[in-house]
C-alpha cells in the first residue's frame, strides 16, 4: 500500500488492537506519518480514529501491536512518557483546562522551564486572539478561541509530532480557514498527524490519508489520489453528508 | 425577573439576616459572652478546617473519600506529643525507618539498569515476588528481638510521671550498639529488596533514562548518614531534645508531625490506593479498615489511654496578659480581648488555621504543583498527555492532605485530650464542612469550617444559656448541613456537576 522509503517514517502504527473494557475498538488499524508530511485519518463517526490518537500517546494502550516512533517502540510506556518524547496531543471538543486562565493553559503545557517564553511570539503570530485574552479564564473563552487555545497548548514545548483531532469541528467557516492556516505553518516545521472529518479541509492540507473503518484500517495513500476516487470517498466516508455535499458543491465551482 | 438580580437580592436577604442574628445574639449575650464565644468559634472552625482541608483537597483531585484522615490527624498528635514529651520512642524507631527510606530510595539509580537487564519472561515475572517476600524477611528479622512496648512504654512512663527531674531516669539501659547494628542494616537490605522488586527488572515498558547519577544519590546517601547519626545516638538524643527550650522543641514537634503525615501519606498512597484507582468503592472500604488499624496500632503502643500533652512555655504561664506584646513577652495562659478571657492557646490555634488557608490558597494559584491539581481535577487523562506523570502528583497531593490533617493533629494536641479516638469528631465534622463547602473547593472548605464552628460555639453558648441539651451544638452542624444540601446540592462553593 505504502510507497514510502523504510526509515524516513517518524510514527508507524503496526497492526495494533485496542480494547475499551471489554469493547474491542480497534481491531487492526495500522498508520504510517512520514517525517515532514500531514497525514489525515478518515473514517465515519466511531471508526475508531479518536482511540487511535490515544493509543499512539498512551491513555488507551494497545493490547497488541506496535507503535514505533523515531525508531522506538513506545507501545504500552505511559502517556507522560510518551508525550514527553515530543508528541503533542491536541484532543477533540477543545479539551482546554476551564479552571486555569490563558496563561495558564499555555504555562502547564511547558516540559522544561522557559518553554512557553520561547514559543511566545510563534504561537502569537499564529493565533493573535490568545495574546488579546491571556489573563482571562478558560471558561470565558468562545468554542473557537477554546480550540485555538487547545492547539496552541501543544506548541508550547519541543514536539516532533503532534495528534490533532478534529480541530474544525464546531468552528464557524472563517475559524476554519483560520486554522487551516496556523496547521499548515506549523507542517513547515512539525509531521502531523490529523483527524479530521471535514474533507474539504482534510483534502487541502494533507499529503497523505488513512481510512479507518469499524476498528481497521481499509486504505491509505496519497492524498491526490483520493481526491480522484469519489466511490471510495463514498463508500466510506457517505455517512457524513455534509461532506458529500460540500464537496460536490465544490467541484461544480471547480468545474 | 433575571436571574442575577434574583442572585443578588437573596444575597442581600442573607447578609441582612447575618447582621441581625449577630447584633441580636451580640445584644442578647453581652460583648464579653459574645467575644469569648466567638473566639471559641474561630478556634473550632480552624480545627475543623485542618481536617477538612486535606479532605476536599484529595477528594477534588482524586475522587477518594479518606475515611483513614481522622486517625492520621490523631497519630500526627500521637507524633508530635512523644516528640515533645517523651522523644523515646521516635528516636528508638529512627534508625529503622531512615535505614529503610534509603534503601528505597536508591530504586532510581539502579532502575534504569534493572530494566535494561535481559531475562526471560518467567523471570520477571517472579523476581519482584521473590524480592518482595525476601524484604518482608528482612524486616521481620530486623525487629526479632526488639522490645518495641519498652520503646514506647517508657515513653508512656516519663509522660504519665510529672515532668520533675528527670523522665528519662527510669529508662532501661538499651540493647548495645554491636548487636543494635543489624537491625538498621537489615532494613536498608529490605528497602534495597523493595527498591529491586518496584523497578521490575527486565520489563521494557518501563521508561527509565540513564541520568547522570550525581543528584539521585544524594537522597540514599543523606538518610545513611543520618541512619548512623541516629543509631549513634538513639539514647542521648532524647535528653538532649527535652533539654532544649520549650517552644523550640514545640516547633520541631510540628515539623517533625508534618514530615511524618507527608511521609506517611506518600506510602500509603503508593502502597494501598494506587492498585486500587480502578475500584473507588474498594479505596473507601481501605480507608476504613485503615483507620482502624491505625487506631489499634496506637492503642497497642501507648494502650487505650487518654494523655494531656503540656503547653509549650509560651501559653502556659499562669496569669492574664493585657496586649498581644505582653503575652508574647511573659507568655501568659489567657490574654484579654474587649473583656474576655481568651486561652492564648486558642489564638494560635486560629492564627495556624488561618495560615494554612493561606498556604493552601498559595500553592493552588501560584505554584506549578497547584496549576496542575486545578487543570487534573478537570481532566487527569489530558495533564498525562501533556507529558505530566500524574500519578506522582496523585502521591504529592495525598502525602499533603495527611501532612495537613498531621499538622492539625499536633496543633490540636495541647488543646484536646491525646486518644486513640480524638479524631473521629474532627473526621466527622470535616466530612460536614467539606460537604457544605461543596467537595472539592478549598475555599468552600474554609467557609464551611467557620460556619460549623461558630455553629457549635453558640449553640453550646445558647444551650447553656437556655438549659437546652448541649446535644443541640452537635445537631445544629448536621442541620446545616442538611439545608445546604436541600438548597445548594453541590455545596456553597461546589460546581455543579
Amino acid at each position: 500500500m505504502s510507497e514510502q522509503i523504510p526509515g524516513n517514517d517518524l510514527l508507524v502504527v503496526d497492526r495494533i488492537e485496542t480494547f475499551i473494557g471489554q469493547f474491542h475498538i480497534l481491531e487492526n488499524v495500522s498508520v504510517c506519518v512520514p517525517k515532514g508530511s500531514i497525514t489525515v485519518m478518515l473514517g465515519r463517526n466511531g471508526a475508531g480514529k479518536t482511540t487511535t490518537l490515544k493509543s499512539i500517546i498512551g491513555l488507551t494502550p494497545p493490547r497488541e501491536g506496535k507503535i514505533i516512533f523515531d525508531g522506538m517502540e513506545i507501545q504500552g510506556k505511559q502517556a507522560f512518557n510518551i508525550a514527553n518524547l515530543g508528541i503533542g496531543y491536541v484532543p477533540e471538543n477543545r479539551a482546554i483546562f476551564r479552571a486555569l486562565s490563558v496563561q495558564e493553559n499555555l504555562k502547564l503545557a511547558e516540559r522544561k522551564k522557559g518553554d512557553f517564553e520561547r514559543k511566545s511570539d510563534f504561537i502569537f503570530e499564529l493565533f493573535p486572539d490568545l495574546k488579546r485574552l491571556y489573563k482571562l479564564p478558560g471558561n470565558h473563552l468562545s468554542g473557537g478561541q477554546q480550540q485555538m487555545l487547545a492547539v496552541a497548548r501543544a506548541l508550547v514545548p519541543e514536539n516532533k509530532l503532534l495528534l490533532i483531532d478534529e480541530p474544525s469541528e464546531g468552528l464557524a467557516p472563517i475559524l476554519i480557514q483560520q486554522m487551516m492556516e496556523a496547521i499548515r505553518k506549523l507542517s513547515e516545521t512539525t509531521t502531523i498527524l490529523l483527524v479530521e472529518q471535514n474533507f474539504i479541509m482534510a483534502s487541502q492540507l494533507a499529503e497523505r490519508y488513512t481510512i479507518i473503518d469499524d476498528g481497521k484500517t481499509v486504505q491509505e495513500g496519497l492524498m491526490k489520489d483520493l481526491i480522484e476516487d469519489t466511490d471510495l470517498i463514498h463508500h466510506y466516508l457517505g455517512a457524513s453528508i455534509k461532506t458529500r455535499k460540500e464537496l460536490e458543491m465544490e467541484h461544480e465551482s471547480e468545474n | 425577573m433575571n436571574p442575577k438580580t434574583k442572585k443578588l437580592l437573596i444575597g442581600i436577604l442573607i447578609a441582612g439576616l447575618l447582621v441581625a442574628a449577630v447584633a441580636g445574639v451580640y445584644a442578647y449575650a453581652g460583648q464579653r459572652a459574645f467575644i469569648s464565644t466567638l473566639f471559641s468559634g474561630l478556634t473550632l472552625g480552624s480545627l475543623f478546617f485542618m481536617v477538612a482541608a486535606g479532605l476536599t483537597l484529595i477528594f477534588g483531585l482524586m475522587d477518594v473519600l479518606n475515611f483513614a484522615h481522622g486517625s492520621m490527624f490523631m497519630l500526627g498528635a500521637y507524633i508530635g506529643w512523644q516528640f515533645y514529651t517523651n522523644p523515646t520512642f521516635i528516636f528508638g524507631m529512627a534508625p529503622f525507618l531512615l535505614a529503610f527510606g534509603a534503601g528505597v530510595m536508591v530504586t532510581p539509580i539502579i532502575k534504569p539498569y534493572l530494566i535494561a537487564l535481559n531475562i526471560s519472561e518467567k523471570l520477571q515475572k517472579a523476581l519482584p515476588k521473590i524480592a518482595y517476600v525476601l524484604a518482608l524477611a528482612a524486616l521481620v528479622f530486623a525487629f526479632v528481638g526488639f522490645d518495641i512496648l519498652s520503646v514506647a512504654n517508657t515513653a508512656m512512663v516519663a509522660a504519665t510521671t510529672t515532668t520533675v527531674g528527670n523522665p528519662l531516669a527510669e529508662l532501661s539501659a538499651q540493647e548495645p550498639l554491636s548487636t543494635f547494628w543489624l537491625r538498621p542494616f537489615l532494613m536498608f537490605v529490605s528497602g534495597l529488596l523493595i527498591a529491586v522488586a518496584s523497578s521490575r527488572p527486565g520489563d521494557k515498558t518501563q521508561f527509565a533514562p540513564r541520568e547522570p547519577i550525581g543528584k539521585k544519590l544524594l537522597m540514599p546517601a543523606a538518610l545513611l548518614v543520618l541512619t548512623a547519626l541516629s543509631t549513634l545516638v538513639r539514647e542521648s538524643a532524647s535528653e538532649s531534645v527535652l533539654l532544649m527550650n520549650g517552644n523550640l522543641r514545640f516547633a520541631l514537634s510540628i515539623l517533625l508531625s508534618v514530615a511524618f503525615g507527608f511521609v506517611f501519606g506518600a506510602v500509603i498512597e503508593i502502597t494501598l490506593i494506587r492498585p486500587l484507582y480502578v475500584r473507588p468503592t474498594f479505596i473507601l472500604l481501605m480507608t476504613l479498615g485503615l483507620s482502624y488499624v491505625i487506631r489499634e496500632l496506637v492503642q497497642y503502643l501507648w494502650d487505650p489511654l487518654t494523655y494531656q500533652m503540656s503547653r509549650p512555655p509560651l501559653f502556659a504561664q499562669p496569669g492574664k496578659a493585657s496586649s498581644i506584646a505582653e503575652w508574647l513577652q511573659k507568655g501568659s495562659s489567657t490574654i484579654d480581648i474587649y473583656g474576655a478571657t481568651v486561652p492564648t492557646y486558642r489564638l494560635f490555634i486560629i492564627a495556624l488555621g488561618i495560615a494554612m488557608f493561606i498556604l493552601v490558597i498559595f500553592v493552588m494559584t501560584k505554584t506549578r504543583l497547584g496549576m496542575i491539581i486545578r487543570a487534573g481535577v478537570q481532566d487527569p487523562q489530558m495533564v498525562e498527555a501533556m507529558g505530566i506523570n500524574v500519578k506522582a502528583v496523585f502521591t504529592v497531593v495525598f502525602a499533603m492532605g495527611v501532612a495537613l490533617a498531621a499538622l492539625g493533629g499536633i496543633g490540636a494536641a495541647p488543646f484536646l485530650p491525646v486518644q486513640p479516638l480524638m479524631g473521629d469528631t474532627y473526621q466527622t465534622q470535616g466530612l460536614i464542612t467539606v460537604v457544605i463547602g461543596g467537595m472539592g473547593s478549598y475555599i468552600g472548605a474554609f467557609v464551611g469550617a467557620m460556619i460549623l464552628g461558630m455553629a457549635r460555639a453558640f449553640g453550646d453558648y445558647f444551650a447553656l444559656k437556655l438549659s437546652l441539651s448541649p446535644a443541640i451544638a452537635e445537631a445544629s452542624t448536621v442541620i446545616i448541613m442538611v439545608i445546604v444540601l436541600l438548597t445548594r446540592p453541590q455545596g456553597l462553593f461546589g460546581k455543579k456537576e
